[in-house]
């Protein structure tokens, strides 16, 4: 496929090529501020400043340890959504032109509202499963109670 | 009537009419006309592409400047009914100079279990990835750097690389707060991500576009006329719920009370930020405030306006950053007014309220605009 250069193409590469050069200014400045900050602060090592910040107890074990299993579940659940509202954008941009378009509102509305529809069986899901209710009200931890 | 109507809405993506409040011409290419640098090829393109991000990158570098050392204090001190920074300068004002060359020149302490690449770079992405979305934001008065179709998608994209970055700080530093915190920014940002989005979404119905560019000149169009005054159709006015809703979610994408949990300081000490001093401290800081203006940003490209205002189009970045200003206003309200949620609470608020709330907005959105087109 060849590459014409329409104006409109050439400002397409423009913006991609300024996002870019803001992408090197955005690492230049702290890089910038690193190396100031370099020339600024003093060195002075000492044994036990470096110790690990427990609120000035010594340490007691250590970090890599078998957090809550709460915090996959919503990362599952996001990844889930997360690419629903990619495949939804396209469906948003387009909608408006297809109704002026005259396609019918069934045809433009409604596979829309079937795939939020199977999302919301999954979001239910994941509501009864208790994976995104942390804690325990009073009254399930009756029930819990044999 | 509405044979019109849909008309009109259906051409408002493709055709750029002369709005007074677009700039078509982007920052680089005006750069390169105003210092005659696009007479030099490619290489002068490059020079003033460069150029143009500069001066974006440190105009949002300066905001967060005024607003981190100087602007915060100020306001929490209005609401406890203090005085706060006034020694250094005309209200305080060169406190900011003074606590940038303090806080740089602090010692850098790097705890002993840290994980080394991870440590030393998670600062470096908090801070850049906050400052990329402002590369589609138009400002008004030409500073816009880059126009691209897929805008809105994009700035939400790239805003969601802090999260990598505030999780490799919690990880990296071998501290248990820390853990906790990267680990609950990370919950809470992936649980309001998706609010944020789907509400984006709503308003993309009635833009017909992601380019941040055509979202805002779509908003100049006369929404109704109060005796002879003209109210413009910004989406906050056309949709206000989706507006608050945003809002909602925004605040908690950024991490700000009554969202603040990563790095509740009396639950965690300072999160993801414990183990961090120095210029790393200094970079996490500034890639926090980027956020919350980068949040404003959005809310006022989106729902008001952008840099639409009343007075000559020139001022279009004075209204802009009054927008942008209001919303860190809006935060440092909440701040000293709403008490934190427990983090148990604030995945229920986002999983169970405001994803339920924001497909509701934007399922009812699409009834109604497929109703009356």
């Amino acid at each position: 496929m060849c590459v014409r250069f329409e104006p409109s193409n050439v400002t397409e590469m423009n913006d991609w090529i300024a996002i870019g050069a803001l992408a090197l200014v955005g690492v230049l400045i702290p890089f910038g501020m690193m190396a100031v900050s370099y020339l600024l602060r003093p060195t002075v090592p000492e044994t036990s400043k470096r110790a690990t910040y427990e609120s000035g107890e010594i340490p007691t074990g250590g970090t890599r340890i078998r957090f809550n299993i709460q915090y996959y579940m919503v990362a599952l659940l996001f990844v889930v959504f997360d690419i629903e509202t990619v495949l939804l954008f396209p469906w948003a941009v387009a909608y408006q032109d297809a109704l002026a378009a005259d396609i019918p509102l069934v045809r433009a509305l409604g596979p829309m509202l079937l795939f939020v529809a199977i999302l919301l069986v999954g979001l239910a899901w994941a509501w009864r499963t208790g994976a995104v209710q942390w804690a325990r009200t009073p009254r399930q931890l009756e029930s819990d109670r044999p | 009537m509405t044979g019109g109507q849909i008309a009109g809405a259906a051409t408002l993506p493709s055709a750029p009419p002369a709005m007074p409040l677009q700039d078509t011409v982007l920052l680089p290419e005006r750069l390169g006309e105003l210092t005659g640098l696009d007479g030099f090829g490619l290489g002068g393109e490059l020079l003033a592409t460069f150029l143009a991000a500069f001066i974006v990158g440190n105009l949002m570098l300066a905001m967060t400047g005024v607003a981190g050392p100087w602007a915060k204090r100020k306001i929490t001190a209005a609401f406890t009914d203090r005085i706060a920074v006034n020694r250094l300068g005309p209200a305080g004002l060169f406190i900011i100079l003074a606590d940038s060359v303090r806080l740089l020149s602090k010692e850098l302490v790097i705890p002993e279990n840290a994980d080394r690449p991870a440590y030393d770079l998670a600062p470096i992405v908090v801070a850049s990835s906050a400052l990329l979305g402002f590369a589609v934001i138009p400002m008004g008065s030409g500073i816009h750097l880059a126009d691209p179709e897929v805008g809105l998608a994009y700035v939400f994209a790239v805003s969601g690389i802090a999260s990598l970055g505030l999780v490799m700080a919690g990880y990296a530093s071998s501290n248990k707060y820390s853990l906790l915190g990267g680990l609950r920014a990370v919950a809470q940002n992936i649980a309001y991500e998706i609010p944020l989005v789907i509400t984006g979404m709503s308003i993309v119905i009635f833009a017909g576009t992601l380019q941040l560019g055509e979202i805002v000149s779509a908003q100049a169009k006369p929404l109704l006329t109060i005796a002879g005054i003209s109210i413009p159709s910004w989406y906050a006015l056309v949709n206000p719920f989706a507006f608050v809703l945003f809002l909602v979610a925004n605040f908690a994408e950024v991490g700000r009370n009554p969202f603040d949990t990563p790095e509740a300081p009396t639950e965690i000490v300072a999160g993801y930020q414990t183990e961090y001093s120095s210029v790393y401290f200094v970079l996490i800081y500034l890639g926090e405030f980027l956020h919350i203006f980068l949040g404003g940003a959005i809310i006022a490209t989106i729902f008001l306006g952008g840099p639409a205002g009343p007075g000559p189009a020139a001022l279009g970045i004075v209204w802009f950053i009054i927008k942008i200003w209001a919303v860190f206003f809006a935060t440092q309200w909440l701040r000293s007014a709403v008490p934190r949620v427990r983090i148990d609470q604030l995945i229920e608020i986002g999983w169970k309220g405001l994803l339920v709330l924001s497909f509701a907005n934007l399922v009812l959105t699409a009834v109604i605009v497929g109703l009356i087109a």
